[in-house]
């Protein structure tokens, strides 16, 4: 009950963020976006013609009404169809959010995990050569851009120039064989350039831990490192992981996969959304922006709620 | 930590924990007991660090020449063969179209000064300019507002604003920049904001209420001052951002639109690796790793130097 109430009481505070986002959303990519009258109208158009489509799109409105029109089409779930390609947009976030979500899923998982472990490693020996190797290899890979790790993963395991193990783009995608066969590069590279980022702070949250008074006792009663990390470090670390990783949920299904996606050729939504950003196509960003924020506050109630039920302590007020 | 305050004691063994901390007064601190100057110290012993930013300073160093026209001026002549290879005429070889690589790499060297110094010093600004404010009137209307406009703009996935950006400026030199200002100054504003509303209950606040300072004098003569060690390693934090995100700006074509950079190089290098032709690529990535690790390596130890609370 407590929680049914907090929740509510939530998504309430939630409406200035939402309305926030829908007004920036709206002014920079459709109101001053675009134009697409030319697009629609066919070749040689009368004057005629081309006020009709004007009128079509909402542009003779005045931006109070087109804002409000984009408000309302949001609200009631209305996204309309793609300007460009006439598919429903239901459909193509149904088509494209799937392929995202298979494609950042597994590196994200195992980015996290891997970061843990490492950073477990170091923190328990820290100032030990074992954690200055980490922590150099943590400040290495943070500083190698994303765009060069996806370039030499594709040159060392794409390409005939390296092992010619994996294909150079595309997402056929049939069976398990096939996904494993055309997730595992963007996979990699998503890995190797969200460990160092991961290990640095997760490092940092298990030293703080460690320096506590239960870690010193634990210690001084001998318990093992493996349990000392797994159950008395990690469990009570717990917080900041999942803020940290509810935190990079919206941004992995929209944002973290368009590069990947872009590069490589993959349908997914992040290359949708972005195509829909360069020919202006209303509908299909209207849905994604709103989603998106609409996720964000989700992230937001759901995280302090993963509080409480990690820490009882905590209380939702 | 803070520069107005009197010294801690311990360091240099002349006081014990135990014996009152003496106030020497206001005015310039000195002795190894100023907070600034240990940090100095301190930063110049690491070693890793002054080798970082020695590297920084000689990258600084080849973008001022490209500036004052000493060298990488003839960035965009075609007139190379295609793919040549290193030889005395093209020092690294020239790309697909004939262009000098070691050239472009150096003139691209000033791009990212020019995008990582425009960028870290307006949005570090702006990120204490809104960070001071919303702390000092944390609860107040003014606080709520900056709050959401920070919570609207963390709930929209950069590149896309950034791309939405780019377009409502239609292809404006400096929409990258506004973009990345626009987006990075959050981040600041909220170390700032808490760290404000941490300096705001000391006496040293108190102290300047008391004598009559305005409000707006307490925030930026007095308070915002003491926020300079977040402002300094953010500002560092921004820059290397700023490097990074214009590579992948650059590759969706959102980026820079005038001249040449290391982001452009390495798009450019997307059609010739296929082909076995990796020099732009290498030399290109190289640069900027350079860069941006040994930007990283200063800014730890930076914040080692002003932060006392980090975790080592």
């Amino acid at each position: 009950m407590e929680t049914l109430q907090y929740t509510l009481r939530k998504l309430i505070t939630g409406l200035p963020l939402l309305f926030g986002v829908t007004l920036i959303s709206f002014a920079l990519m459709v109101y001053f976006g675009p134009d697409l009258t030319y697009e629609l109208v066919g070749k040689n158009p009368t004057q005629e013609q081309i006020e009709r489509v004007q009128s079509e799109l909402g542009y003779d409105q005045n931006f109070l009404v087109r804002y409000l029109d984009y408000v309302r089409e949001i609200v009631t779930l209305d996204f309309g169809q793609s300007f460009s390609t006439g598919e429903p947009v239901a459909d193509l976030l149904a088509r494209t959010v799937p392929v995202s979500l298979a494609l950042t899923l597994p590196g994200f998982i195992l980015g996290n995990l891997l970061g843990i472990l490492l950073a477990q490693i170091a923190a328990w020996n820290r100032s030990g050569w074992l954690d200055k190797l980490i922590m150099g290899g943590a400040v290495v890979g943070m500083s190698i851009s994303f765009l060069v790790v996806i370039i030499a993963a594709q040159v060392i395991f794409s390409s005939s120039y390296g092992l010619n193990w994996f294909p150079v783009r595309g997402w056929s995608v049939y069976s398990l064989a096939d996904y494993l066969y055309h997730v595992a590069v963007p996979t990699l590279a998503l890995v190797f350039v969200s460990l160092g980022y991961n290990t640095r702070f997760y490092r940092a949250v298990f030293v703080e831990e460690m320096s506590r008074d239960h870690i010193r006792t634990a210690r001084a009663y001998g318990t093992p490192p493996i349990p000392l990390m797994l159950r008395d470090v990690l469990k009570n670390s717990l917080i900041p992981i999942i803020t940290r990783i509810m935190f990079s949920i919206p941004m992995i299904i929209v944002s973290g996969s368009l590069l990947i996606e872009s590069y490589f050729g993959i349908p997914g939504v992040g290359k949708a959304t972005f195509d829909a950003i360069t020919t202006g196509d209303q509908p299909v960003l209207k849905a994604v922006v709103s989603l998106t924020a609409v996720l964000f506050v989700l992230v937001l109630i759901i995280n302090d709620i993963l509080y409480k039920w990690v820490d009882p302590r905590v209380s939702l007020k | 930590m803070s520069i107005n305050q009197p010294a801690n004691p311990g360091v240099d063994g002349r006081l014990g924990p135990d014996e009152p901390v003496k106030y020497k007064g206001p005015g310039p601190a000195t002795g190894l007991d100023s907070p600034l100057r240990k940090a100095v110290y301190k930063l110049r012993r690491d070693r890793w660090g002054m080798l970082g930013l020695a590297i920084v300073i000689v990258y600084a160093l080849i973008a001022l020449g490209v500036v004052l026209g000493l060298w990488g001026q003839d960035w965009s002549s075609t007139a190379g063969p295609r793919w040549a290879g290193i030889s005395a005429e093209h020092w690294l070889g020239t790309n697909l179209i004939g262009q000098d690589i070691f050239n472009r790499a150096l003139y691209s060297t000033r791009t990212a000064f020019e995008i990582g110094l425009v960028v870290a010093i307006l949005s570090t600004l702006l990120g204490a300019l809104l960070g001071a404010l919303s702390g000092f009137y944390a609860g107040t209307w003014i606080d709520e507002i900056i709050l959401w406009k920070k919570g609207v703009l963390d709930a929209i996935p950069f590149y896309l604003f950034v791309a939405a950006v780019a377009f409502a400026l239609e292809g404006n030199a400096w929409a990258m920049h506004i973009a990345m200002i626009a987006t990075f100054w959050t981040i600041t504003a909220r170390l700032v904001r808490g760290e404000v509303i941490k300096l705001k209950n000391l006496e040293f606040v108190e102290a300047a209420t008391a004598i009559g300072a305005s409000r707006m004098v307490t925030l930026f003569r007095h308070i915002l001052p003491n926020t300079l060690h977040i402002l300094l390693v953010q500002g560092t934090i921004v820059f290397v951002s700023a490097i990074k995100s214009e590579v992948i700006l650059s590759f969706l074509g959102l980026g820079v639109q005038e001249g040449t950079s290391w982001g452009l190089m390495i798009s450019e290098s997307t059609q010739e690796v296929l082909s076995g032709q990796f020099m732009n690529f290498i030399v290109a990535s190289t640069m900027m790793f350079i860069l941006v690790m040994a930007f990283n390596l200063f800014s730890d130890s930076l914040q080692d130097a002003l932060d006392p609370k980090k975790v080592h």
